[in-house]
């Protein structure tokens, strides 16, 4: 066991593995419960444990295990993370004075021939100025050592790795034997991961706790499903208290891993499992139809996804030869400076950014190229040199350098340029599934059958929030190509989500695609250069969307399970707690000042706005976050105001509606004042200052980011005014939408209904989610479908009709050469005929003959073998 | 040479479960019970004695580390292990009257000299895998098979024959041995599919038996079309001497010559080269025929007179210093024989090729698969789909390519578009089933496909690739072993209950067998390809080989290729998730008081799911003993080419 203050990384190893213990624990007891179960009714012994185990029906035992295991996570996270905010303070200024160091006393070269030239002019200084200046300088060489040695020790701490799967190839066959040949699984902490894991533990902390309330139905022996109808009335089933809680842990356990991992192998590992419990979790009353069509559409959908990750992953192992991030980024994008650390390259290509060339001839010796903004591949640079430890080779590339077609981790090499679009398009591809992204929106709405904490945790706040994690943690692999799509897939699904949440009723599917729509926000944001301000919208949104969905889940429990706000209204007398933190909730989200939704949501438009002023031609990735801003604030507080105010609309409903107990309006409270104040810092009224969106910004902010979004960064830092402007703009717009949304829903001024018969076909083709799901059934699903059955009738009417029909004719053959030709056997066809014939008459007998018969076939057989093979072989005569 | 003690370990692991078929003939009618324990027995010791077997494997391993490896803290067998070296070595050992070695793991006895055919045994990190694979699964499908009620002695002799006959082809060395264990293996699968099958079990087991008959023609054609070739300056030097010693025996004036030259090692010399003028070596040995191969792809790939040379006096010098010399000219005669010629490589690869592919299957020899299993009962489905199938994809990795990697090499890119086919259809045409079995059998078409594409993906450049992919193959075999074997339980388990495998009259078994339900849903995730369960390494090695497969004319090819197998893994996770609901999800009042797995049906199907998320969780379990031998046989493939 290695000690903690020596890798105190491992407290999120910890944190990580901890969900995975009680995930297993839950899962044994309950596998040796329900083996047991069969027996229970026989021997007193297994019953005896069938009930000491839990019996048909566990308590909250297993509430219990996971609860305190992700709490205990959640306490891991919390050390760790203080840990590492001292040591990553620690680790900033250490750099900072690596960097300062090396720039001074970098050594000269060949390439600088005028900075020798100065220092044999200060020669002839008087000797003791030297002595002291030799003494300085030997100290200031210590303090930088010990500066190196810190830093690496530091950054030691923070990462770790397993081999996963290796192999050796030969040398002789490969250039490098280190390219494409190791899969690892490893962790590296940065303060985006820490953050959330943070987050992640905190709010599955809280949702764990609301849902020992929210899952308490599911502690009865049976349970009454009054969505599933059967012969004899609703169906009835045991609970599944135990199972709820297993699925959680094993969740919980998969995200923190995705969060993790240092690599994208692990990753994509992840990935797979989070889509696994999503699954599970969304299928949860999987007697509905509709719950377990809701999960298929779930994975499959995120399978279209995770075939382009594939594919993603495919290129970078192909031309990185890893999947550990650190190395493909520093190989990806230029280094800063050369091995002498004076030279910045800037009169060339830039540091961190993607450098591009054409390819100029091939020689023996590798291939060369010429730097080329155009140009059709990208460089790979040699492996970075790791920090003090200078190897003094790497001069930059030069005009025209040599490259290798598949690069070594010491050498340039290249990928075409298409291929880098490609993987960044594919790794997208996978996020756009996860983070229900369109074109692959479809499956989060109907992912809603599962139980609301499961809503909020996995589809809400953790699980579709790792598309944007990856997205923001694969930044340096993306080319302006792929971040512009990613721009405007972005831009089109939080327009597109948002305009479908203005007319759906069931309270979940409001919550639902606002959370697409939020999460094209975060996509947009990330698109455009405003990669903080993605993420930290990640963290608040977070928050606030768990807040609003455990808030409908208590608003559905109080209800008794109903869901649909047209039955709902004027429950705010009867739930004052559920309907205060939600509306705090809506405030964040409509991005009122001071709420943390504001914080995130005021960077997010800034940065798509100085975006669309440096291009102007992509000014509709400024509207459409902008006309949205007052959409989202219109239907949330629509839902708000449906839900809680005006007369109640179902008298039923109303009358059986209470508050839900403490253990369901905690979590609400806590969350809520997270909702106001996980963005705040100093001062309050500027975004910009927001203390996580500072941590994010100052220590994960990939150093690519200012690059490639030079212009706009530098068109908004030069104009303060901007921020102001658009922030007006924004709360303009959102006034707007409150506006609209208490003249119809809370003063009824205006009746809905009527507003919606004004525009007929916008109200239905809105209502059908844009057709999306019957545009897919008719162009994939379908056609799938028809395609299987032509494979599977191709197998029995082509493949078996050609075979019988060569059986038949070797009957046929083998009868007329039996009559003309009895006892000859020539050729391949003709024994393979007699084979066929006889083993039919070998069966007729088999119907009827003994067991000693067909062993005593068997022996003969075996024997006729051996004797024709004896006979051909004495017949051949042998060499 | 009996008691050399590896050799009769592995012959005891072979033969032992003949030995308690033979035993069981005195089983009194009526003993049904014992009969299946004393059967049940067999298995366990066979599979016991697999595991020494195994143990001796690590041992063999440990003891032969690469020192370059050590010396940077990794453990990884030394390139001495590979079977072939291990037989150049024994050779060695032979002609220098050495005692055998124990524990190479690698054993010979002569057995019909007349056609230097051998008892030839021995086990690498390839066939260790197989091996294993086959003792668990037959101890799990022996424990599935309680439930067989007629004609239970018929039913576990025939059993355990087919047992004796995998181990044999997996144990063989020697083409001639292989081919017989082939052959034993098809009868008692024949009767077990045929007697104990369901209702259409005749057709189903007539099919099974004119496919794979149809495709061992081929191989027994091709095994004879080797054995015709002189393949003497390949063979091993010793084999050569004891050869050229007959010679001169049988000659009366050699023999006189030799007798005068005494102490004259010139003299001695002369009638030796004499004597060795008129041998001529045939031969069925896997490894012999192997370097064979190898030569006949170097010299088909030499196309200018001064290269031909000088690979000419390459065999030359060696044989010269083997002490069984020759000329140039007589290895150029026999370099020009038809196995060194381009046609015979490809009709040759082609049979062999075509038999392996049968058992696969590979589209089109497929449609035997569906038939034979759905007829099949449950144990005789594990095995045929946990076991049988290997065989197919071993006998392509062991036999069609090193014998004729020319044609392997030339034809990859067909393989690949087979490979393909199977992936892409068999997914597609298992979405179509209603049959449950059905659906089952064509998924293992379509992820045996993989194993398919792993091997073929022959790269340009770049060995890790193809090492990866080789060794995704290998890891897609034995996790497909496990898991279609499981599917096949699973599918058994229900069909005990309801009597029918139709998928739409399921539903709603999840509520009553919530253990059999989860274990179920466990076994066909791993089936699906979900990481952290065993189908998802050997799938991704496969893909990640598959990218950088390309061919001259097509050099984009494995693009297209590893696409379109990351394309497929949304068919296969529609036609998996589709059955879960429509079998396990749901409400159906008919079965709602069915009862849950019972302990016999967990003994054999928690085996399968712990090794399912063993081999998931941790490959290195099985790497670090296979990958060296895969990867070596990677590197000779590769070295072959430039």
């Amino acid at each position: 066991m290695p000690d903690l203050s020596e890798k105190p990384g491992l407290l999120f190893v910890l944190a990580t593995l901890l969900p995975l213990a009680g995930f297993t624990l839950l899962l044994t007891v309950a596998a040796i419960r329900w083996a047991l179960r069969p027996y229970a009714a026989e021997s007193p012994t297994a019953d005896a444990v069938f009930k000491a185990l839990g019996g048909e029906v566990t308590g909250r035992g297993p509430a219990y295990v996971a609860l305190g295991s992700i709490a205990l996570a959640f306490l891991c996270c919390v050390v760790g993370f203080v840990w590492f905010c001292i040591d990553a303070a620690h680790m900033h200024h250490l750099e900072h004075d690596i960097r300062h160091y090396e720039a001074e006393h970098a050594e000269p070269h060949h390439h600088g021939p005028g900075k020798a030239k100065k220092k044999a002019k200060d020669e002839p200084a008087d000797e003791a100025a030297k002595e002291k200046a030799a003494k300085a300088k030997a100290d200031a060489k210590t303090k930088h050592d010990q500066n190196v040695g810190d830093y690496n020790r530091l950054t030691k701490n923070w990462e770790g790795a397993l081999e996963w799967a290796r192999i050796f190839p030969s040398k002789d066959n490969v250039a490098d034997t280190k390219h494409g040949t190791l899969l690892t699984l490893g962790f590296r902490i940065d303060m985006l991961s820490a953050v959330m894991f943070v987050m992640v533990t905190l709010i599955a902390t809280l949702i764990h706790l609301f849902s020992i309330g929210y899952m308490s139905e599911e502690l009865q022996e049976t349970v009454e499903d009054h969505e599933v109808h059967t012969a004899h009335g609703h169906y009835h089933r045991r609970g599944r208290y135990g199972r709820f809680f297993m699925f959680l842990s094993l969740f919980c356990f998969s995200m923190l891993n995705l969060i993790l991992a240092d690599n994208l192998f692990q990753i994509f590992v992840s990935w797979e499992l989070v889509g696994i419990c999503s699954y599970l979790l969304i299928g949860f009353y999987f007697e509905r139809t509709s719950a377990s069509n809701a999960a298929n559409k779930a994975f499959i959908t995120n399978r279209v996804g995770d075939a382009g990750f594939i594919i993603g992953l495919l290129i970078v192992w192909t031309y990185f030869g890893t999947f550990n991030f650190q190395e493909i980024f520093s190989r990806v994008r230029c280094p800063e400076r050369d091995a002498d650390d004076v030279i910045l390259i800037n009169e060339k290509p830039a540091g961190h950014s993607i450098v591009r060339a054409k390819t100029d001839r091939v020689l023996k010796t590798g291939r060369f190229v010429k730097l080329d903004s155009n140009g059709d591949v990208a460089l790979i640079f040699p492996r970075e040199r790791i920090m003090g430890n200078v190897p003094g080779h790497f001069h930059g590339p030069s005009s025209t350098t040599a490259v290798h077609d598949s690069p070594r981790s010491r050498e340039y090499g290249f990928i075409p340029y298409w291929l880098l679009v490609v993987a960044g398009l594919g790794i997208f591809l996978g996020c756009v599934g996860k983070s229900a992204q369109f074109p692959l929106q479809v499956w989060l709405p109907d992912a809603m059958e599962g139980p609301t904490p499961v809503s909020a945790l996995i589809h809400a706040a953790t699980m579709v929030a790792a598309g944007v994690y990856l997205v923001g943690r694969c930044y340096p692999l993306f080319t302006p190509e792929v971040l512009l799509t990613i721009a405007y897939i972005g831009g089109i699904t939080l327009f597109v989500a948002a305009s479908i949440a203005m007319v759906v009723t069931d309270i979940k599917k409001v919550l639902a695609y606002s959370t697409v729509s939020q999460l094209g926000y975060m996509m947009l944001a990330l698109g455009v250069g405003g990669w903080t301000a993605g993420l930290l919208h990640l963290l608040t949104h977070a928050f606030f969307k768990a807040l609003l969905f455990l808030g409908s889940g208590s608003v559905i429990y109080g209800c008794h399970h109903q869901q649909d706000m047209l039955k709902m209204g004027g429950l705010f007398d009867k739930m004052k707690i559920t309907a205060l933190t939600m509306l705090v909730g809506v405030l964040a989200i409509a991005g009122t000042p001071f709420f943390s939704g504001w914080y995130s949501k005021d960077e997010i438009l800034v940065a798509a706005f100085g975006f669309s002023m440096t291009h102007p031609q992509h000014f509709l990735l400024f509207l459409l976050p902008l006309v949205t801003a007052g959409i989202t604030t219109f239907y949330m507080f629509r839902m708000w105001f449906m839900t809680f105010t005006g007369e109640p609309r179902d008298e039923h409903v109303y009358k059986h509606a209470e508050e839900t107990p403490w253990v369901m309006t905690t979590p609400l409270v806590i969350l809520a004042i997270f909702s106001v104040g996980v963005a705040w810092g100093w001062p309050p009224h500027d975004p910009e200052h927001s203390w996580l969106g500072q941590q994010l910004h100052h220590y994960s902010q990939p150093a690519a980011v200012d690059v490639d979004f030079k212009a706009s960064h530098e068109l908004l830092h030069g104009t303060p005014s901007y921020h102001t402007m658009v922030g007006m703009l924004a709360l303009a717009v959102v006034a707007i939408g409150v506006a609209f949304a208490l003249v119809l829903y809370y003063y009824n001024v205006l009746d809905p209904n009527e507003a919606v018969e004004q525009f007929p076909g916008v109200h239905k083709f809105l209502l059908h989610k844009w057709y999306f799901d019957e545009l897919y059934s008719a162009l994939l699903v379908r056609p799938g479908l028809i395609f299987a059955h032509w494979c599977s009738g191709f197998d029995t009417i082509v493949i078996n009709g050609f075979v019988h029909l060569v059986a038949k004719w070797n009957m046929f053959v083998s009868y007329v050469s039996g009559l003309f030709d009895k006892g000859i056997i020539d050729g391949s066809v003709n024994l393979l005929a007699d084979v066929s014939y006889s083993v039919g008459n070998w069966l007729r007998n088999v119907q009827t003959g003994y067991l000693r018969s067909y062993v005593l076939f068997l022996a003969l057989a075996a024997m006729a073998i051996w004797m024709l093979l004896y006979a051909w072989a004495t017949a051949m005569g042998g060499p | 040479m009996f008691f050399e003690y590896d050799l009769l370990l592995m012959t005891l692991c072979i033969f032992i479960p003949s030995v308690f078929a033979l035993a069981l003939l005195f089983f009194p009618s009526g003993s049904e019970e014992y009969m299946r324990w004393f059967s049940l027995t067999g298995t366990v010791v066979t599979f016991v004695i697999s595991s020494f077997v195994f143990i001796d494997y690590l041992r063999m391993l440990d003891n032969n580390n690469d020192p370059a490896l050590m010396g940077a803290g990794i453990k990884r067998a030394d390139k001495k292990t590979t079977l072939m070296e291990r037989a150049s070595a024994a050779a060695k050992a032979e002609a220098e009257n050495k005692p055998f070695a124990n524990d190479d793991l690698h054993a010979r006895f002569p057995w019909i000299s007349r056609f230097n055919i051998e008892y030839y045994i021995g086990v690498d990190g390839i066939s260790m895998a197989m091996i294993l694979l086959t003792t668990v699964l037959f101890v799990l499908s022996m424990i599935a098979s309680w439930g067989i009620e007629k004609y239970v002695k018929g039913y576990c002799m025939l059993f355990l024959i087919l047992e004796t006959g995998v181990l044999g082809t997996f144990f063989s060395l020697d083409f001639f041995l292989f081919y017989i264990f082939w052959e034993v293996m098809l009868l008692p699968m024949y009767f077990l599919i045929g007697v104990w099958g369901g209702k259409n079990r005749e057709y189903a087991a007539i099919k099974f038996f004119l496919y794979t008959l149809f495709g061992s023609i081929f191989i027994l054609i091709a095994l004879l079309g080797f054995y015709f070739t002189d393949v003497q300056d390949f063979a091993n030097k010793e084999t050569l001497n004891a050869k050229a010693a007959e010679v001169i025996a049988r000659n009366p004036a050699l023999k006189k010559a030799q007798d005068a030259a005494k102490n004259d090692a010139a003299a001695k010399a002369r009638v030796m080269a004499a004597a060795l003028t008129k041998v001529e070596i045939h031969s069925f040995d896997l490894i012999v025929l192997a370097r064979t191969g190898a030569a006949a792809m170097e010299w088909m790939h030499l196309t200018d007179t001064k290269a031909r040379d000088k690979f000419l006096q390459k065999i030359v010098d060696q044989r010269a210093r083997d002490g069984n010399p020759t000329t140039k000219e007589a290895v150029e005669k026999r370099m020009s024989q038809t196995f060194f010629t381009p046609t015979f490589q490809y009709v040759m690869f082609l049979f062999l090729f075509v038999g392996f592919a049968i058992k696969v299957p590979i589209f089109p020899f497929h449609t035997w698969l569906p038939d034979a299993h759905v007829e099949a009962p449950t144990p005789i489905s594990m095995i045929l789909a946990g076991i049988l199938l290997k065989l197919g994809g071993y006998g392509i990795l062991r036999i069609a390519y090193p014998i004729c990697p020319w044609a392997a090499h030339a034809l990859a890119w067909y393989l690949c578009i087979l490979a393909m086919i199977n992936i892409i259809y068999g997914a597609f045409a298992a979405m179509a089933q209603a049959d449950f079995k059905k659906l089952v059998a064509y998924s293992s078409i379509s992820h045996m496909g993989y194993v398919l594409l792993g091997i073929a993906v022959w790269p340009q450049t770049g060995e890790q690739y193809w090492a990866w992919g080789m060794n995704g193959a290998m890891y897609q075999m034995i996790a497909h072993g496990i898991s279609s074997a499981g599917m096949f339980f699973c599918v058994g388990v229900i069909y005990d209950r309801a009597h029918h495998r139709n998928l739409d009259n399921f539903r709603g078994l999840y509520e009553p067998m919530p253990l059999y339900g989860g274990i179920s849903a466990l076994i066909f995730f791993a089936a699906l390809g979900l990481p952290g369960l065993c189908g998802f390494v050997g799938e991704f090695m496969v893909v990640l080989s598959a990218w950088n497969f390309s061919t001259p004319e097509y050099p984009n090819a494995g693009k297209i290729f590893a696409v379109l197998s990351a394309l497929t893994v949304v068919i296969t996770a529609a036609y998996i998730l589709w059955t879960l609901q429509r079998v396990y999800f749901g409400t159906n009042d008919a079965y709602k008081d069915y009862p849950d797995i019972t302990v016999r049906e967990l003994l054999c199907v928690i085996p399968l799911a712990i090794l399912a998320i063993v081999l998931g969780i941790l490959p290195a379990l099985v790497l670090q003993w296979m990958e060296p031998h895969v990867t070596f046989f990677v590197d000779s493939l590769m070295q072959i080419r430039t």
